[in-house]
């Protein structure tokens, strides 16, 4: 009886331990950034896909190959149709858990109906992380994702690294997911990093407006530090003046804003922006020039008077321009005016122009750095 | 050592572990589907309507104390009366756990085993909780006490994860709900509360009659807390139109984090490791308690032979329902008509008829 209870012990050993669907994990191959661009106007295969994943023989110190990433594309209906057909040349089944980054090439996104089947798809999906970063590229994303990297490149990622460690930078405004469709649900309007090239090499700076899942046009690196500073966004930012015919560089160390919304006669928003920083550079002279309280005190408004305008200038440009509100006026009235949001809401666009703004800066020189 | 005694503590234990089930998942969606960003508010009321049943469930062992469910009913009812109440809770505890298997199946489909089939995952779990199952007690009672504290970590791990990047004022707009919405709310959550019925088995069994009642009250505020955090963690982190997208929003944030250090990312999987502990506390309670009931119809001395048998009906029923939608549709919804009675109606009339049983007996 015993023994027929240890044969039976070691015989279910064989059936219940291992894992039956096991991958190694060499033999996955782990996407990193996808593009996605317009391959025909009509028939299925409306896109074309662009995979990128690393070499994992090329990682690490004892690395047996030299080629850092492969890069495939192909012409197919959606993102993970394009999974299936590569697998008709690519040795091992592709992963997606590990996605980083979603490029959109810009004929794509011009086409709501594509870009809603897009992200509708990656929205849905179990295995994608919904902290994946969108761009819109300036052209292809194909190219984008095939340009040189500025620096010697150590693996792929190069994309991500620059979203991810610049995050505080004001150039741009990383864009999950989520939260891009959590901004085009609350405003229709949301703001992507626009990926470009500049010759050989890739850079990334300024926005993409989406409107209802759709590029009405874009911003540059001004407009996008306006509507970061507005929308609390900024970490650490420099910001470069003239001031008595001299550069003034100021660092912000902190950002804070907020927005509050009156209603009488027309809908009013008044952005207060508080800015903390210290002095990064002037101009060198004999004396001591600039330790003094009024000097301070009239670089501050010096800069206020600038980031006031730019930031007017901004707005000026998504009221009467675009018609795109990326700062989330809508958003603010439906939280803390709900009442008034319902009667609004199904004509926000034409509302929305009219709505009038007051910018209040208020910027504080904390420090003028080591000297006087 | 088997005393078949249970302590206040895993009394509170028991009530948490068993009321906090597959509702937890997807309550935030279906509250803010119904009642926008003011779902707590039935959250909350639906957590407060099933305190004057657990006050009365407690009470109506005090009037007659020293005796259990089955010789109380007896007593104070007509006996084919208390025999269909029986046949009612052991239909509907069939049906709860075969909709709490498949949704569980679905969820463990969706994020973790992608490619073993449904039939392989809901017979492993059927056989894993009918072990609990045939144990007494007081087994199920240590068996609560283990999980408690995951679920409490748990909430608490979800708090901290969530804090760096939610957004605070997404739960405004406030009390804009009207009030056929907070009815109709306060019924979706409702379902969620049920469990806390078990409480007719366990307490005949309880070593401290006097505080019983403190315990199992503070059990049921902190399934209402466990709720309302999840409720505003969900709506903070998502915002009102992709919480209504989610089917199960509780384990999608955690998709959300984004901490800074490149290592934690994608914690579905301890998420859904927690999760099975979660439902194997409250489908364990239940199987148990259909042993039980059933052993008082058919009058044998033990339950656990009841358990086996009651497997391949459970499999059956959780496999009838085509896709998620079905699930939800038909098994969800008789599932909640079903739980109303059990769980609202047939403790009220115990307690009522015990009442009066008691003032007749007395005069």
């Amino acid at each position: 009886m015993k023994k027929r209870t240890v044969a039976l012990l070691i015989l279910l050993t064989v059936f219940l331990s291992g894992c039956w669907d096991m991958v190694e994990i060499n033999q996955r191959l782990f996407v990193s950034s996808i593009g996605v661009d317009l391959h025909e106007e009509e028939g299925m295969n409306k896109l074309l896909v662009t995979f990128v994943y690393p070499n994992i023989n090329a990682i690490g110190k004892n690395a047996t190959e030299d080629r850092k990433k492969y890069i495939v594309s192909t012409p197919c209906s959606s993102i993970f149709q394009a999974g299936k057909e590569f697998s008709t040349n690519v040795e091992y089944p592709f992963y997606y858990k590990h996605l980083k980054v979603l490029i959109l090439g810009e004929d794509v996104i011009k086409d709501e109906k594509l870009t809603r089947e897009i992200i509708d798809e990656l929205n849905r999906d179990t295995k994608i992380n919904k902290k994946l970063l969108l761009l819109v590229a300036e052209g292809d994303a194909k190219e984008i994702l095939e340009s040189k990297p500025p620096q010697g490149q150590i693996t792929d990622g190069t994309i991500y690294n620059i979203l991810r460690d610049n995050r505080s930078a004001s150039r741009f405004t990383p864009q999950t997911l989520t939260n891009m469709i959590t901004e085009l649900d609350c405003n229709g309007v949301s703001i992507l990093p626009r990926a470009r090239k500049k010759g050989e090499e890739l850079s990334i700076s300024g926005a993409a407006i989406i409107k209802n899942y759709k590029l009405i046009g874009w911003i540059g690196e001004k407009e996008n530090r306006a509507i970061s500073l507005i929308k609390n966004k900024v970490k650490r930012e420099l910001i470069d003046i003239c001031y008595n015919q001299n550069i003034l560089s100021y660092t912000i160390t902190n950002a804070d804003s907020n927005k509050k919304i009156d209603i009488d006669e027309y809908i009013t928003t008044n952005i207060s922006i508080e800015l903390e920083g210290y002095l990064q550079g002037y101009k060198m002279d004999n004396q001591v020039n600039i330790f003094k309280n009024e000097v301070l005190l009239n670089m501050e408004k010096a800069l206020e008077k600038q980031i006031e305008k730019e930031t007017m200038e901004t707005l000026n440009l998504l009221q009467k321009e675009y018609n795109a509100d990326v700062i989330g006026v809508g958003e603010c009235l439906s939280k803390f005016h709900p009442k008034i949001w319902k009667t609004l809401q199904n004509n926000w666009d034409e509302v929305f122009p009219e709505v009038k703004f007051n910018v209040d800066v208020k910027v504080n020189i904390r420090r003028t750095g080591l000297t006087k | 050592m088997q005393r078949n005694k249970i302590s206040n503590r895993q009394i509170k234990a028991l009530i948490i572990t068993i009321v906090v089930g597959i509702g937890i998942l997807s309550l935030p969606s279906d509250v803010a589907m119904i009642m926008e960003n003011d779902g707590w508010i039935g959250i909350l009321i639906g957590g407060l309507i099933t305190i004057p049943f657990i006050i009365m469930i407690d009470k109506l062992f005090k009037l007659q104390p020293g005796k259990n469910f089955f010789q109380l009913g007896k007593e104070i009812l007509n006996p084919i009366v208390f025999q269909v109440f029986l046949i009612i809770e052991v239909l509907y505890i069939i049906l709860l756990l075969s909709y709490a298997n498949r949704v569980f199946v679905d969820v463990m489909k969706a994020y973790l085993l992608e490619t073993t089939p449904t039939e392989i995952i809901l017979m492993t779990m059927l056989i894993a909780i009918s072990y609990i199952a045939r144990s007494p007690i007081e087994v199920i009672a240590r068996m609560a006490v283990i999980i408690y504290p995951i679920i409490i970590i748990f909430i608490i791990f979800l708090i901290l994860i969530n804090i760096p990047n939610m957004d605070i004022t997404n739960i405004y707009p406030m009390f804009q709900v009207g009030y056929k919405e907070i009815l109709k709310g306060i019924i979706a959550s409702l379902f969620s509360y049920s469990g806390y019925e078990f409480m007719l088995l366990v307490l005949p069994q309880a070593e401290d009659n006097k505080k019983t009642l403190n315990y199992s009250l503070n059990g049921m505020f902190v399934v209402i807390a466990i709720y309302l955090i999840v409720f505003f963690i969900s709506l903070s982190q998502y915002g009102i139109h992709q919480l209504k997208r989610e089917i199960w929003p509780t384990i999608a944030i955690v998709k959300e984090v984004d901490l800074p250090g490149y290592f934690l990312e994608n914690l579905d999987g301890i998420v859904m490791a927690v999760w099975v502990m979660v439902i194997y506390g409250t489908i364990g309670p239940y199987l148990y308690s259909a042993g039980t009931i059933l052993s008082h119809i058919f009058q044998t001395k033990v339950h656990d032979i009841f358990i086996l048998p009651l497997l391949p009906i459970i499999y059956i029923i959780a496999l009838l329902p085509r896709n998620l939608v079905e699930t939800e549709e038909y098994l969800g919804k008789t599932v909640s008509y079903f739980s109303i009675v059990a769980i609202f109606i047939i403790p009220a009339i115990m307690f009522i008829s015990a009442y009066i049983y008691n003032r007749r007996n007395s005069l």
